[in-house]
This record gives C-alpha cells, sequence and structure tokens, in this order.
C-alpha cells in the first residue's frame, strides 16, 4: 500500500495506519495482483521488483464492494444523529466503493456501549472492527487498556473490565477511529463538522507547542484537533490540548474591573482603569516595581512589559514558572539541544527530575518509540510509571553522585553514540538547583553527551511562555535582589506566584483572561485575550518558535496583552516606540532575532561548554539537599488558568480519583 | 582589567546577536567563546544573552537604565576589535543617567 500511496494512487482503507503496526483485518485495501490467483491485502503485502499491482479491474471493484456490503450489515444506518457525519471514512468509502443497493434483509447485530470516561464516547455498534484505537492504546500510548473480545459475528472492542482509558493522549483515538464508534464527548451533539471555522494555531498547555487546528462557530471554540508536524508532535496531542477549550468559555474576564474602598470590584472604563493604576505608581520608586510573568504568556507581551519595567527604573522581572534566577545567557542551556524529532537518534536516555508522561505526553510517547526500539532508559527522579521499563537509579542528587562516581549507567551513556539527558522542571525548580545542575554538568562532560555533532542535553520545560521568557531575557536584573520589597506587583497572566512574591499591603494589578488566584489578590484588573483569540508568539522547548492564530473573538472589552501595555505605558509618560503588532515582533527580532522565524528551529550553538564553566565558578561549592526529585506537575489536567476553569477536565480528575478508589462506574 | 567588572556597573544587560555560521560573525564567534567565561566570571549576575540566529548580522547591543539600548554593528569585526566595542559601551555607561535599576549591591 505505501509503495501505491507513493505513486500517487489512492487505495482504500479502514484498518491501515501509518504509524500503527498492520493489522489486514478491514479487508477494504484489497488489490490484485499478477500471478496471485485471489485479491490481496495491500497493506500486508510487501511490494517486490518487477511486480504489477492493478488498482481498478473489475476483480479489485468486485471485492471492494463485496467488503463493503459485509461491513455494512452490521453498521447501523444512524449516520443523521452520528458526529462522524461528513468526515466518516465509512460514509465516504460507501459512496464512492459500495453498491448501489442492499440485499440485507436480517437483524442487524447490537452491542453495549462502553464507558472509556468522560473523554471518549462510544457507540460500539457502529465499530467496524479496525482495532485501530487498540494499536493505539498499545502501542502508542503504551496502555493495555484496551482489546477484543469474542469471536466472529460476537467480537467487541472495549476495554476487557469496566476500565477507563487512562492515558494522557486517550483523545487521539477519536481522531484515529474511521467511523463514528469513538467521538468526542464533550463535543457531542454541538456542532456539524461543515459548519465550522478552521484556525491552524498552536497548543499552549505545555511547552511541547503541538500543532492544533482549532474549529470554531461564531464566537465560539467548538473543538480542538491535532495538525500534523512531524518535527513537533506527529499527529498527535495531549488530551489537556485536545479538551480544555470549554475553560475558555467560564471564568472569563471581560471589563475592566478596579477594586472600590469596600473591597469590592466595579466594572470601569479602560481610562479610569490605567489612570487608577496611575495614581496607585505616584511616589513608588522604581525598585520597588515587580513584574511577575504567567505560563500563558505570550513573547510580545512579555517584551512589552519587559520594556516599560525598564523604563520606570526596575529590572524586578519574574516568571512564575520557578526558576528566574536561572541564567538565559546560553541558548543551548536551557533548550532542548537534540531537537524533539532528534531526540529519537539518540541511542541511550537518562531522565532526571522528569515525569515526561505529565509534562509533555506527546514526547512522553517518542521517548516510548525509542525504547520500543530497544533504545535503554535511565530515570532518576520519582518513580512512576512512564508506559515504558527504565531503570531506576534512584530519586535524589545523592544518586546522581553516585551515577556520577561510577556506574553500569554512566558506563553505557558513555558507550552510546549518541547519549542524550533530559533534564526536567523537577531539577529547575529545585532550590538547590545550583548545586544539581552543576552536578548534571559533570555527567554531561563525564559522558560525553555532547560531541562532535551531537549535542544530547535537553531541558524539558512544562511552561508554553518559559523559553520565549529566557529567550527575550525576562528574568532579574542583576541588583534585583537588593530591591527594596515591592509595593507594586504587575502580574502579567500569572496565577501561580508564591506567596512569598507579592508583600502584603502591595497594590497588585492583574492582566490576563481568566478570575483566578492572580485576579483575586488584584486591585485592578485588566482582561486580555487568551490564546485563541489572538496572534501571538510562543517559543517550545525546543527552541521553535510558533503563532498562533486569532481564532474567535475576544470577549467584551479585553484587549490583546501587549495593546494593554502599550496604552499603560502611554498613560504613565514612558510610551513605547512600537504601535502595531508587527512592529512589536520587530522589537522582538531586535532582541532575540530567531523569534522572527517563524516555525523554525534555529539550531543553538554550545560554545565548548564554556558556559558551564563560568556556571562552575558561580555555584561553587555549593551543597545539594538531599531533598527527593519531584514533577512540577501533581495533577496533569490541571495545570493553568484554562484548564482550571474547565469543566472536563474537571471531570477527569474525578473520574481518575473514582478509578484510584476502585470504583470503575462513574 | 578593570572594565570588565565595570560591565554590571555600567550596563544592565549585554546582548550578543551572531550567525552559527556565516563569515562575518567569525569574529563574534570567537569573541564569545574567548571572552564569555572571563565576562560572567567577573560579572556572575549579569545577562549577556547570546542570540544565535541564521543570516543575522553580528551586533553588539547594550542596554542601559531606562530601558535606553546602543547597538554597534560588529559584524565583520575580528575578536580584537569587538572587545574595543564593548569597551566604548562600558566607558558610556558611566555617563548615562541612572534609575533605581542600577541601586543596591550585586
Amino acid at each position: 500500500m505505501a509503495a501505491c500511496d507513493a505513486a500517487g494512487i489512492d487505495i482504500p482503507r479502514f484498518c491501515y495506519h501509518q504509524r500503527l503496526s498492520i493489522a489486514g483485518n478491514c479487508r477494504m485495501c484489497l488489490v490484485e495482483v499478477e500471478k496471485s490467483p485471489k485479491p490481496v491485502a495491500s497493506c500486508a503485502m510487501p511490494a517486490g521488483p518487477g511486480m504489477k499491482i492493478k488498482t481498478d479491474t473489475p476483480l479489485v471493484k468486485k471485492a471492494r464492494e463485496g467488503v463493503m456490503e459485509f461491513l455494512l450489515i452490521n453498521h447501523p444506518l444512524d449516520c443523521p444523529i452520528c458526529d462522524q457525519g461528513g468526515e466518516c471514512d465509512l460514509q465516504d468509502q460507501a459512496m464512492h466503493f459500495g453498491s448501489d443497493r442492499g440485499r440485507f434483509t436480517e437483524m442487524k447485530r447490537a452491542v453495549d456501549d462502553k464507558n472509556l470516561g468522560p473523554l471518549v464516547k462510544t457507540v460500539m455498534t457502529r465499530c467496524i472492527h479496525c482495532t485501530r484505537c487498540v494499536r493505539f492504546a498499545t502501542e502508542i500510548a503504551g496502555v493495555q487498556d484496551m482489546g477484543i473480545t469474542g469471536r466472529g459475528r460476537d467480537s467487541e472492542v472495549g476495554t476487557y473490565v469496566d476500565k477507563l482509558l487512562t492515558s494522557e493522549l486517550s483523545g487521539n483515538v477519536i481522531d484515529l477511529c474511521p467511523v463514528g464508534a469513538l467521538t468526542s464527548k464533550p463535543f457531542a451533539f454541538t456542532a456539524r463538522n461543515w459548519e465550522l471555522k478552521n484556525t491552524e494555531s498552536v497548543d499552549v498547555s505545555d511547552a511541547l507547542g503541538a500543532n492544533i487546528r482549532i474549529d470554531s462557530r461564531g464566537a465560539e471554540v467548538m473543538r480542538i484537533v491535532p495538525r500534523l508536524n512531524e518535527d513537533v508532535n506527529e499527529e498527535w496531542i495531549s488530551d489537556k490540548a485536545r479538551f480544555q477549550y470549554d475553560g475558555l468559555k467560564r471564568q472569563r474576564l471581560s471589563v475592566p474591573l478596579v477594586k472600590g474602598k469596600d473591597g469590592g470590584f466595579r466594572n470601569a472604563h479602560w481610562s479610569e482603569a490605567l489612570l487608577a493604576i496611575q495614581q496607585a505608581l505616584k511616589g513608588v520608586k522604581g525598585n520597588e516595581i515587580k513584574a511577575i510573568a504567567g505560563k500563558l504568556s505570550d513573547a510580545e507581551a512579555m517584551i512589552a512589559l519587559k520594556d516599560l519595567m525598564n523604563r520606570l527604573g526596575s529590572g524586578n522581572l519574574q516568571h512564575e514558572a520557578g526558576f528566574s534566577d536561572l541564567d538565559a545567557d546560553v541558548r543551548s542551556n536551557y533548550l532542548m539541544n537534540t531537537g524533539i524529532s532528534g531526540i529519537e537518534k539518540a541511542d541511550a536516555v537518562l531522565l532526571i527530575g522528569s515525569n515526561p508522561r505529565l509534562e509533555s505526553p506527546v514526547f512522553n510517547a517518542r521517548i516510548r518509540k525509542m525504547w520500543l526500539e530497544g533504545v535503554p532508559v535511565y530515570l532518576i527522579g520519582s518513580q512512576v510509571d512512564l508506559t515504558y521499563a527504565y531503570t531506576y537509579l534512584g530519586n535524589s542528587p545523592e544518586a546522581l553522585t553516585k551515577v556520577l562516581k561510577n556506574s553500569d549507567a554512566l558506563k553505557r551513556l558513555k558507550e552510546a553514540k549518541r547519549p542524550a539527558v533530559i533534564v526536567g522542571p523537577g531539577v529547575l525548580k529545585r532550590s538547590d538547583r545550583d548545586a544539581v545542575l552543576q552536578q548534571v554538568h559533570g555527567l554531561v562532560e563525564k559522558a560525553e553527551v555532547v560531541k562532535e555533532g551531537w549535542n544530547g542535553y535537553n531541558v524539558l520545560h512544562d511552561a508554553a511562555s518559559r523559553v520565549a521568557a529566557l529567550d527575550i531575557g525576562f528574568l532579574p536584573s542583576a541588583r534585583a535582589s537588593a530591591a527594596p520589597p515591592a509595593k507594586f506587583v504587575y502580574l502579567l497572566g500569572s496565577d501561580d506566584w508564591q506567596e512569598s512574591d507579592i508583600p502584603e499591603g502591595a497594590f497588585v494589578v492583574y492582566q490576563g483572561h481568566h478570575g483566578d488566584r492572580g485576579a483575586s489578590r488584584a486591585d485592578v484588573i485588566l482582561p486580555a485575550a487568551a490564546y485563541t483569540e489572538k496572534s501571538a508568539t510562543f517559543v517550545n522547548t525546543e527552541g521553535r518558535a510558533q503563532r498562533t492564530k486569532e481564532a474567535v473573538p475576544k470577549p467584551g472589552d479585553s484587549r490583546e496583552d501587549w495593546q494593554i501595555l502599550v496604552a499603560l505605558a502611554e498613560v504613565l509618560k514612558q510610551p513605547l516606540p512600537y504601535k502595531t503588532l508587527n512592529a512589536v515582533r520587530e522589537r522582538l527580532a531586535e532582541v532575540a532575532p530567531h523569534l522572527q522565524h517563524v516555525d523554525e528551529r534555529e539550531a543553538p550553538i554550545w560554545l565548548n561548554g564554556e558556559y558551564f564553566k563560568a556556571f562552575a565558578s558561580k555555584a561553587g561549592k555549593a551543597a545539594a539537599s538531599n531533598k527527593e526529585f519531584r514533577s512540577s506537575i501533581d495533577n496533569f489536567y490541571m495545570t493553568d488558568v484554562i484548564s482550571r476553569s474547565s469543566q472536563v477536565m474537571a471531570k477527569c480528575v474525578q473520574a481518575k480519583g473514582s478509578m484510584r478508589q476502585g470504583s470503575y462506574a462513574s | 582589567m578593570a572594565w570588565r567588572s565595570a560591565l554590571s556597573k555600567n550596563l544592565q544587560e549585554l546582548r550578543v546577536h551572531l550567525c552559527q555560521s556565516s563569515k562575518g560573525s567569525q569574529g563574534a564567534r570567537d569573541f564569545v567563546l574567548g571572552s564569555y567565561q572571563e565576562l560572567k566570571k567577573a560579572n556572575p549576575k549579569f545577562p549577556i544573552l547570546v542570540r544565535e540566529c541564521s543570516g543575522v548580522k553580528a551586533r553588539l547591543i547594550a542596554r542601559y537604565d531606562y530601558g535606553v539600548e546602543q547597538n554597534v554593528p560588529v559584524e565583520g569585526l575580528d575578536k580584537a576589535a569587538i572587545t574595543k566595542e564593548l569597551e566604548k559601551l562600558v566607558k558610556k555607561g558611566e555617563s548615562m543617567p541612572r534609575s533605581t535599576e542600577s541601586e543596591g549591591s550585586l
């Protein structure tokens, strides 16, 4: 079949999928091969030299018609109420290859629907047993939850016992299902696919920057589906990326709010809100101002905020994802140097302080793919189910020291041609980060992770805005630590700040799109656009700049983040030298030119470990505590304001909780 | 050389733009390879942002207080010449107006 695809000839198929193993059970791809007495299933037939394949003979046509007739025997005629209608492989192919009349007079079979949790809706009567979902779950997602039970007419796809699909990638079976057996539960009966507007955008639920397509109708995001990008997400996205969109409709901030004397918020005009900020800033010295950027902030907003703060005389810039004081000097020090797709070239992997299954499930599927091909995986971190087997080396800096001294793992990494070390946020967020990083650097040098033509030092981030913040230098300037306690704090979509970041009595401005922790602490609230409502730049964990696009209009009176900051600068009499989006982007290029190369990845330079040496002298002899490594994410389904506002994500948390308690019914 | 440790005194941020492979950026690459460690050791908390991008013209950008920036093209210059340019930028910082960003100890 691959040979026919390459030759540009379309062969109908249901069970075949290029990223899954070959099953050969739908029989739709039958073709005639010369000298073969029977038609053969082209998906399972290797093409040989001189082989003559016929795809449009009467025999092939008859075979396809016959297969289609058999498939339709037990397929219900409920296309008008089926969510797959309009994008259904079976529907299309029945129109194309099916017979024009039915000969069927018996009864159709019926199958019980399965409960796969709050995300995937099942109508199992529609199932044609292509087993794509089963193969996806076992091969890609790595959960042995699904399978076929029964034989012949009684065979059913499902979970063997009543059980939820426990993968963070479960939503992808919806795209894989060629019929309407597995459809999206939140999307059920809400829209028809032909009435949706498609916008190609980028996901911000983790630092992977998965490419997505936002399907919207009017002002509403109806669903989110993946977009193919071999270098980033292949064709998968995580459940959070796919299903958190209902959070965009809840808890939204749509008008500027100012806190009155009685402590309650009242609606205000933009000018009032900005003047209130101006009033509050009177008498506040420059270094008493602090800004904290959130996990979902885009590069344009962060550069505008940085420029404004610098003009006000403050260098006190933080990012809520922790480790604000990490140097951003050399890009290779905070990026995934192999690239996301490049990691597959590695022949040994060591994870340090990372749980990629929660931090970036799609990336985790790549590691699983490598593991299936025989690449050994080592782990220093919490011992959890990563969907693949690994050699556990311990869960503390002490274990790292042990590995460093002398161990099989070190030897194995050293022997590997292209070893990769992945440092997770579990390391970067530690208070004794410098000491741990120094050990990691030592390991990288000892195991020769960086060599001619290969840089295997990788950092996996967990927040979409983190890399852009580092790229543009959104970090405290040299004397920020000496600044007096802040009297004025500007939260740019930040809701996960530490209590110690905001001193009591400080005047707080929250600019963002959701009413959450940040907004409840604020004195002035400025409503901004979410990632589906603006064109903004995000940089993923491998340093690839990507842009979201405006899919739906902004709610109420909200504005884009950079516009708000430009207007505020105007009111504060510190005008910023840009007024249009393009001008902001030119400014971005002035600061970090690679942000202008959208969708491309600028290879970071390594500097021959110069950074490590400088780092070593700075870190000195700091001692690592013996605290265990912990992933930065406890609850995969709720990591930022959007997913926290999403009811679907809340149902996932609940379902997972009830599963742990042993009651599978929900 | 005293001006090296004055880097964090007179400047707020230094950015080095360079291309990973172009000939014009060769000097800038040599400069970063040769001087980065020394500069960082003299100014451990000072941000020296090396930003590489294919096809970009090599330049030094100094940020002073109040967000004032000075942009010096160093395309085609060699390491010694770039060091001199940097020294000039640091000297210039002495006479720049100071904001509260420069207050406090390092």
